[in-house]
């Protein structure tokens, strides 16, 4: 039996009256690539927004590393060992691509006031920076703008940043939209060396190719409910996730 | 040089300074502030009266002017953290009125009259007046961009950028927003609060009228003729714009016209700045550039 | 409790005047989210350009008419030349444009007309009231007469007429409005126009209230109707003029009947505070 990293207990998340996340539960054993997918507006962002602090859940309790985390913001989470990345891309436009990883390598740095006076601009960070872009494929683009790059870059350009933090665990919102083919392809070896560099991964997946491909277990979402959870093999025959994927978009995406 | 020569270079340096203050607010952490003028008038008046009423000494009232001017902007810093744009520029104009209205109305401040008697400045036993003082303010401006180009370098202004580019992002790589946004406002005031204190003991005579609203416009129309959020941006903002009235002033009765047209040309021609991205200064420069090499 | 009234009714015309002022600045901020600083400097020009046709036409109406006809076509270009290229840019950079206009323009007032504060010695066609022993003066019944006037048919015109629909549209989304067939940019052009007019009224009624026009009188109206659309709630006119009203009131009554040794023109900003820290949305202004 794995150790539990990232755990789930009765989790909403209420607006207003729409209850986006209704009292979902999930774990995340260390290792594990865990898939959340679930058709448009179930709530799966929702879902890592609360569990990167982005928002305080309604009602529900999360616990990471065993230590209870909601209501923690965001850069604590970051802290605690949590990378993410956005479903609409959020680079740094202004500084360049090389810059934009070296913030997030900052992390150790932004705690103490001693340390944030030390300087960024030191040889040590841009070469841990440049091993990082080389390892997404952006070293030739470090000294872009980074507002400059195509979407292919950036989605990459924000894993690179969230590796940069030397997370525990990593959070993937729809890192392959708006991919072309090979783009796809290459990020998903991304995602498999990353897993195998030991951090645990927790994405969100449209694409459901590439979602079943990749992810150890899922955890299916609709309308801010948990509909079912199992391996690959377990939700494809689901007869409830099948009828969510019909009713809504046609069975084009059910692999 | 004539003494009038070192009157305005004098200002200007003083203005630079305070105008490097709203460089880090504006120009490194991305918060709008219309209200600057208020923090330099808040340091003025704090070694004011220390050096009057409190018995102090320029030197040893350096340090509290500093903490004090930092302080109060820490605190009026904090709808920072809750307001957006507009909203917050209109806020941080609203600081300035009040704070003015705090020097005109309460007798503690000197009321209308505001504070005289302001002694000068001694350094190795002598009294600062003249081409020295303009040495001084100087070196206080060399220090003032040492810090700058400091801070510019430090992690702590690497998640100063990274607030201004895009909050969401920075604060999910670790950069704590209340902590660095208010780090911007302390160090950005403290800065104002410097230029405030050598402005009381250049002019020795303050009131509340000369840190209005106006003046906040002036020190932002600095920042941003010169080129927001780079490092030598203020200094020739505050060159240009303290010597335009001057160039202008033997046409007395059109100056005031001249300069308010040329801000508005400038900003209409150059919104990014002298010094800023595809300025025309950039360009050229790029391209002398571009030519060495070829 | 005769001068509590009498104040009471003062700060009323106050009101009425600020809100005058203000709706146009709402007006545009709702449309294109730019402070518009350089509105209270139309309205210098409009007191001016009004007195100037009165003393060589002696006919109000004429004074008016030219006056909110001058100021209209200031507006559009201060909106065409300044605003509209400047849009693309963060906030500031129009803000700062706008004020570099409003200091220009006071300038040219002062080298036209001199730094002298002109008197405007019009008679308003408005008959004066007594109401149980107080004195409506014609003056404040003209100055309730026509606001109350205007803002009925600005009320008129946003909410029912096919140019108020387009209006509204265009400030809800110019990218929409473009494609459902709206020419925004006259849209816009319009906006600027009603506003201006409307603040040359306000000049005029001012240089007449208070018998007095000159080259700063735009000054503190500036950066006090800033207090007044947050109060209102940002872009919302309805909120602009209530607020406006509210603090005429206030001011009045605080500073000059209970004689509260307040700053008069801080007051805004101060009431702006607390209404920040109470409704963050303003009084009328919807969640943003
Ligand atoms: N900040 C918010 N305020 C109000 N409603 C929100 C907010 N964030 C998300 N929602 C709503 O919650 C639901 C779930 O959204 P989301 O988590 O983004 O779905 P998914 O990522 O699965 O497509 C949607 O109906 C969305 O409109
Ligand atoms: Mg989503």
């Amino acid at each position: 039996m794995t150790e539990i990293l990232l755990s789930l207990r009765e989790v909403s998340m209420h607006f207003g009256g729409l209850k986006a996340l209704d009292k979902v539960s999930f774990d995340l054993c260390d290792g594990e690539i865990l898939g959340l997918i679930g058709p448009n507006g179930a709530g799966k962002t929702t879902c890592f927004n609360t569990v990167s602090g982005v928002y305080r859940p309604t009602s529900g309790e999360i616990r990471f590393g065993g230590i209870r985390t909601d209501g923690l913001p965001p850069h604590r989470m970051a802290a605690l060992g949590i990378g993410r990345t956005f479903q609409i891309v959020r680079p740094f436009p202004n500084l360049s691509v090389l810059d934009n990883v070296i913030v997030a390598m900052g992390l150790p740095c932004y705690r103490g006031i001693i340390p944030s006076c030390g300087s960024w601009k030191r040889q040590k960070t841009r070469d841990g920076a440049m091993e990082l872009l080389s390892k997404v494929g952006l070293d030739l683009q470090a000294p872009q703008k980074a507002g400059l790059l195509p979407l292919g870059n950036l989605r990459r350009l924000e894993l690179a940043r969230a590796l940069a933090l030397n997370p525990r665990l990593l959070l993937l919102d729809e890192s392959f939209s708006g991919l072309r083919h090979e783009e796809v392809a290459m990020q998903e070896e991304l995602v498999r060396k990353t897993r195998e560099s030991g951090i645990s991964i927790l994405l969100i997946e449209h694409n459901m190719r590439v979602a079943m491909g990749l992810s150890d277990r899922l955890v299916v979402l609709d309308h801010g409910l948990k509909l079912a959870e199992g391996s690959p093999d377990e939700i494809r025959k689901n007869p409830e996730v099948i009828q969510a994927y019909l009713g809504k978009e046609g069975h084009s995406n059910v692999a | 040089m004539s003494d009038y020569t070192i009157t305005i270079g004098t200002f200007i340096a003083i203005q630079a300074i305070v105008a490097c203050g709203l460089n880090v607010i504006v120009g490194y952490a991305g918060q709008i502030s219309l209200g600057h003028a208020a923090f330099f008038g808040i340091g003025a008046y704090a070694s004011a009266l220390l050096t009057t009423a409190g018995g102090f000494s320029f030197w040893g009232a350096l340090p509290l002017v500093l903490f004090i001017t930092g302080f109060i902007g820490l605190v009026l810093g904090l709808p920072s953290l809750r307001l957006k744009e507009d909203f917050l520029a209109i806020t941080t104009i609203g600081i300035n009125f009040i704070v003015v209205s705090v020097f005109l109305y309460v007798p503690f401040f000197g009321g209308a009259l505001g504070i005289g008697g302001i002694p000068r400045v001694i350094l190795f036993g002598t009294r600062l007046r003249g081409t020295p003082f303009l040495f001084l303010c100087l070196a206080f401006l060399a220090a003032v961009q040492l810090v700058s180009w400091l801070f510019t370098r430090s992690w702590s202004g690497l998640a100063c950028f990274a607030l201004r580019e895009d909050e969401a992002a920075a604060s999910s790589m670790g950069v704590s927003p209340v902590r660095f946004k208010l780090a911007a406002f302390i160090l950005g005031t403290a800065m104002a609060g410097l230029g405030g204190a050598l402005y009381a003991h250049f002019m020795r005579f303050i009131s509340a009228t000369d840190f209005g609203f106006p003046m906040s416009v002036m020190i932002l129309s600095m920042v941003v003729l010169g080129g927001m959020g780079t490092l030598w941006g203020p200094v020739l903002g505050a060159l240009v714009l303290g010597m335009l009235p001057e160039v202008f002033r033997p046409l007395t009765e059109y100056r005031m016209f001249l300069y308010a047209a040329l801000l508005l040309l400038m900003i209409r021609f150059q919104p990014g700045g002298l010094l800023g991205e595809s300025s025309l200064a950039r360009q050229i420069f790029s391209r002398l550039k571009g030519g060495e090499k070829e | 409790m005769q001068l509590f009234l009498e104040q009471m009714l003062n700060g009323l015309a106050i009101g009425a005047i600020y809100a005058l002022i203000t709706l146009g600045l709402a007006l545009v901020y709702g449309i294109l989210r730019i402070l518009h600083v350089a509105h209270a400097a139309i309205y210098t020009v409009g007191a001016y350009v009004g007195l100037a046709i009165f003393s060589s036409t002696h006919s109000l109406a004429l004074s008016v008419t030219g006056s909110m006809l001058f100021c209209a076509i200031l507006g559009v270009l201060i909106e065409r030349f300044v605003y509209y290229p400047l849009l693309k840019f963060p906030p500031y950079v129009p803000l700062i444009g706008s004020i570099a206009c409003l200091l220009a323009i006071e300038e040219l007032c002062r080298m036209v007309a001199g730094p002298y504060i002109l008197s405007f010695p019009a008679e308003l066609p408005f008959p004066s009231f007594t109401i149980g022993g107080i004195v409506i003066s014609s003056t404040l019944s003209a100055v309730y007469g026509i606001s109350a006037g205007v803002l009925l048919l600005l009320w008129i015109i946003t909410t029912k007429t096919e140019l108020g629909l387009a209006m509204r549209a265009t400030s809800q989304d110019m990218a929409i409005a473009s494609s459902m067939g709206i020419n925004s940019h006259w849209i816009i052009s319009v906006t600027f126009m009603i506003g201006s007019a409307v603040a040359a009224i306000a000049g005029i009624l001012v240089g007449i209230y208070y018998n007095q026009v000159y080259p700063t009188m735009g000054a503190v109206p500036a950066y006090k109707t800033l207090a007044l659309i947050v109060v209102g709630g940002l872009g919302s006119v309805p909120g602009a003029v209530l607020a406006s009203i509210l603090l005429g009131i206030a001011e009045t009554l605080l500073i000059g009947y209970a004689g509260i040794p307040l700053p008069r023109d801080a007051l805004a900003f101060i009431a702006m505070i607390a209404v920040l820290l109470w409704r963050p949305q303003g009084l009328l202004g919807g969640r943003r």
